[in-house]
């Protein structure tokens, strides 16, 4: 059995598409197991959208922390080959025997870089941080997030000035080549597992909420950010507006989920990330006043746990009740937040110093071959061999669920490619 | 909190508002957002969410004492945010058409609003009677047109075809007529609103002027959320206008209004008015309502459609009935004025007491008793 994986492996490889928390897990559980497989990522850097949130469950640990071991076994592993900002381009072939062609965009930085920081001192350009969701800048050269993997600098040539040499003159590693250019690479491979993720529903689209805006909406993404201790603010959750601490924060639940103007599902984590959200309001200010308003609070399984145990805390009020409208006082940027309290019976406009919209979960299944089955959500589903999808590109889902079902994607593309071999 | 009282679902009741037009009110969750975009709703008169559950759970008995469904004047922005698509606006409207047909003693409008047969043959037959009355053989002791005589054919003379005294004595009639029916509807309604209220009389009577306000000017259609409320409100006021306007000078101002051929009195200008607004108005609310055009009119029941239709077409047959005057053209002027009445009269007796037309004052009596039931619960707290 071994044996098969081993010998296939010599020519063929398995491919995963997206290194996030399901593709790092996917293409490591396969490696493992003695496949060699290709792992690609479009960003700059691995981890995805996990690696951009403050704690995670189970066990409410710092992402950092589990992809610090993930990263490792990478390294250690020579099965794997990593490449970022790297996108399919075309997949030739029949199942168990493909051509994958992989573009590969310039960073601009080789791996001689240190993370050394000289580059950033004389680099002249600004951009908006997209891994902070726009809530500080960076400068045109920067590490791509906190913990970058792999570990260098990456150039948005996009924000260079004309002919700006100044980042190249200061490395003092010649790490830097502004003259990079795309290149190609193609490599036969047996199975395809798509891990392409999830993007946060566009909020702006929910124009009663006010995203975009007023200052102080935020979503549950941004809200990762501020309470990651590398994030934007240090860890600190604050009022976009003054920078202030908010004393009552608003989370507004299924803003776009479960909604047929928008996501006419239910995204299933939300609920629990807002529960969970409030515990870094709490920890950061005891006295704080939280308010969730909820359709139904899901958190299915064990889930159910922590909601009872988030839920005894005084500071914190469950209202049955979507939000319709928020509005501001322009003077304060305070919310005045609209609502009915379902239960109650009664509608109520409330003020909030800030709203944390709850946004849903979107998948990424865009610019993948068309053998990818996709559900009437653009969800990745089963069903033809060869093609396998994991993660939340297939359902919403949280960390722990998805590193399963990754593991369990690795084992059916590994299943088929072995299969495949033997047939040749 | 009350003992839990077990909840007796009445399906028939649930089966039939979704007939009249809440078809999709089982789709909802609850979740609430149309009240919290309604902006009639208020802290203390919350809907439409808590009569979709009402609906939903077959509450009838709790629906006919409640006032809101006539709180709402369907700009359709629940139904445009609704999640999941319920039409929350469609099914307060369909309560409306439900309503409409409970709260009539006679059991006329419960006919009307369960087939459209019945609704149609109704206006039918009361159109055959004015028929008959125009053409039945003069020795019936009726046969308006026959009774003409040989003078009033080689000339238009509509006294003499139809003696405004006459016309006068009959329309006072149906004037009392459908105002007995209406006002004991409506005198229904609003014992079923209050019955259980325990308001002290004075607070009634204090309110009596918001009664009026709101039966006068359907004011409370302001303050809806929709970008077109204003359009909508203005010119539905334009159309009540013209329509309360023609029915006084029908009724009180007759023996002026309908004068000889080369006579105008000062009431014909006010009918000159009245008639352009309620043409152009109902047109243009059929117009909006054929092509769909917003929210209000992205459904519609039958009764819908003969409201306006009904009173354009009056409008339309009164216009004609003045030009055939003014040629001077005897038979074709009188067979007008038939067709013209055979029109009015029974939009006036059938759909204004038993149909949509009981609006008028349903609207304004749900809006009086929740200023009274408000009023009672600020002193109360």
């Amino acid at each position: 059995m071994g044996s098969a994986v081993l010998s296939n492996r010599e020519e063929k490889s398995l491919l995963v598409i997206g290194g996030g928390i399901a593709g790092v897990t996917a293409a490591l559980e396969a490696a493992e197991a003695g496949a060699s497989v290709i792992l690609i990522e479009r960003s700059p850097f691995l981890g995805g959208r996990a690696i951009a949130l403050h704690l995670y469950f189970p066990k409410l640990c710092p992402p950092e922390c589990g992809f610090e071991i993930n990263f490792r076994r990478l390294k250690n592993n020579p099965r794997i080959t990593v490449l970022t900002q790297a996108e399919l381009e075309s997949l030739r072939g029949k199942p168990g025997d493909f051509q994958a062609t992989v573009r590969i965009d310039p960073r601009y930085v080789n791996d001689r870089c240190t993370l050394c920081g000289d580059c950033l001192q004389v680099c002249p350009a600004e951009r908006a941080d997209d891994f902070n969701f726009g809530l500080t800048r960076t400068k045109a050269i920067h590490p791509p997030q906190p913990m970058a993997f792999p570990a260098a600098f990456v150039v948005d040539r996009a924000a260079c000035p004309e002919g700006c040499t100044a980042c190249v003159a200061a490395c003092r590693y010649g790490a830097i080549d502004l003259g990079q250019a795309a290149e190609r690479r193609t490599f036969p491979v047996a199975a395809v597992i798509a891990a392409t993720g999830w993007e946060p529903y566009d909020a702006s689209r929910l124009v009663h909420l006010g995203y975009g805006k007023l200052p102080n909406v935020v979503t549950n993404v941004m809200l990762e950010r501020m309470a990651a201790t590398e994030g934007p603010t240090a860890g600190k959750i604050v009022r976009p507006s003054d920078g202030n601490a908010p004393k009552t924060v608003a989370f507004v639940q299924c803003a776009g989920s479960r909604d047929e103007n928008h996501l006419p599902y239910c995204s299933s984590v939300c609920c629990l990330a807002s529960l969970k959200h409030t515990t870094y309001i709490h920890a950061l200010y005891p006295e704080a006043e939280v308010t969730i308003f909820y359709i139904d609070i899901r958190t299915p399984g064990l889930l159910e746990d922590f909601r009872t145990k988030v839920a005894t805390n005084n500071h914190l009020k469950l209202v049955k009740g979507r939000v319709g409208k928020i509005e501001e006082d322009p003077e304060t940027h305070n919310l005045l937040v609209t609502v009915e309290d379902a239960l109650a019976g009664k509608k109520l406009t409330e003020a909030f110093d800030l709203v944390v919209l709850a946004t849903g979960i979107v998948p990424r299944s865009g610019g993948l071959p068309a053998e990818f089955p996709r559900d009437e959500f653009g969800f990745l589903t089963n069903g033809t061999p060869g093609f396998y999808a994991a993660g939340c590109a297939k359902r919403p889902e949280e960390v722990a669920a998805t590193v399963r079902d990754a593991t369990g994607a690795a084992l059916k593309a590994l299943q088929y490619a072995m299969r495949s071999a033997r047939h040749e | 909190m009350a003992t839990a009282q077990p909840i007796e679902p009445d399906v028939g009741f649930l089966k039939q508002v979704m007939a009249l037009g809440a078809h999709d009110a089982k789709k909802c969750v609850q979740c609430a957002t149309c009240t919290s975009v309604c902006t009639l709703s208020t802290a203390e008169t919350g809907f439409p969410r808590k009569q979709m559950l009402l609906t939903q759970w077959g509450q009838r008995e709790q629906l006919l004492s409640d006032p809101a469904p006539w709180l709402c004047f369907y700009c359709g922005e629940c139904s445009k945010e609704c999640l999941r698509k319920a039409n929350p606006g469609e099914t307060m409207m369909a309560l409306r058409r439900y309503l409409t047909s409970q709260y009539d003693w006679t059991g006329l409008s419960r006919l009307m609003y369960r087939s459209a047969a019945w609704e149609l043959g109704i206006l039918g037959v009361v159109a055959t009677v004015i028929v008959l009355l125009f053409t039945l053989p003069r020795n019936f002791g009726f046969g308006l047109l026959s009774q003409a005589g040989p003078q009033a054919l080689s000339s238009v003379m509509l006294n003499k075809f139809a003696p405004v005294e006459t016309v006068h004595l009959a329309d006072t009639t149906l004037a009392l007529l459908l105002g007995f029916f209406l006002l004991t509807n409506a005198a229904r309604m609003f014992r079923r609103l209050t019955r259980d209220d325990g308001i002290p009389l004075g607070t009634y009577i204090r309110y009596l002027p918001t009664l009026a306000l709101h039966l006068f000017t359907q004011a409370r259609w302001k303050g809806c959320a929709a970008g077109d409320a204003i359009k909508n409100w203005v010119r539905h006021l334009l159309l009540a206008s013209g329509y309360m306007l023609m029915f006084t000078l029908v009724v009180i101002f007759l023996p002026w209004f309908q004068v000889p051929n080369d006579r105008l009195h000062w009431t014909s200008f006010l009918g000159y008015y009245a008639t352009a607004v309620l043409l152009v108005g109902s047109g243009w609310m059929i117009l909006d309502r054929a092509r769909k055009n917003g929210e209000m009119y992205r459904f519609s029941h039958l009764s819908d459609w003969l409201f306006p239709t009904l009173l354009l077409l009056t409008a339309a047959t009164g216009i004609l009935v003045n030009i055939l005057r003014v040629q001077d053209l005897p038979m074709p002027t009188y067979v007008m004025y038939m067709i013209h009445l055979a029109i009015a009269v029974p939009m006036l007796v059938v759909e204004v007491p038993f149909g949509k037309w009981a609006h008028l004052l349903y609207r304004p009596v749900a809006i009086y008793v929740e200023a009274v039931r408000r009023d009672a619960l600020a002193r109360g707290a």
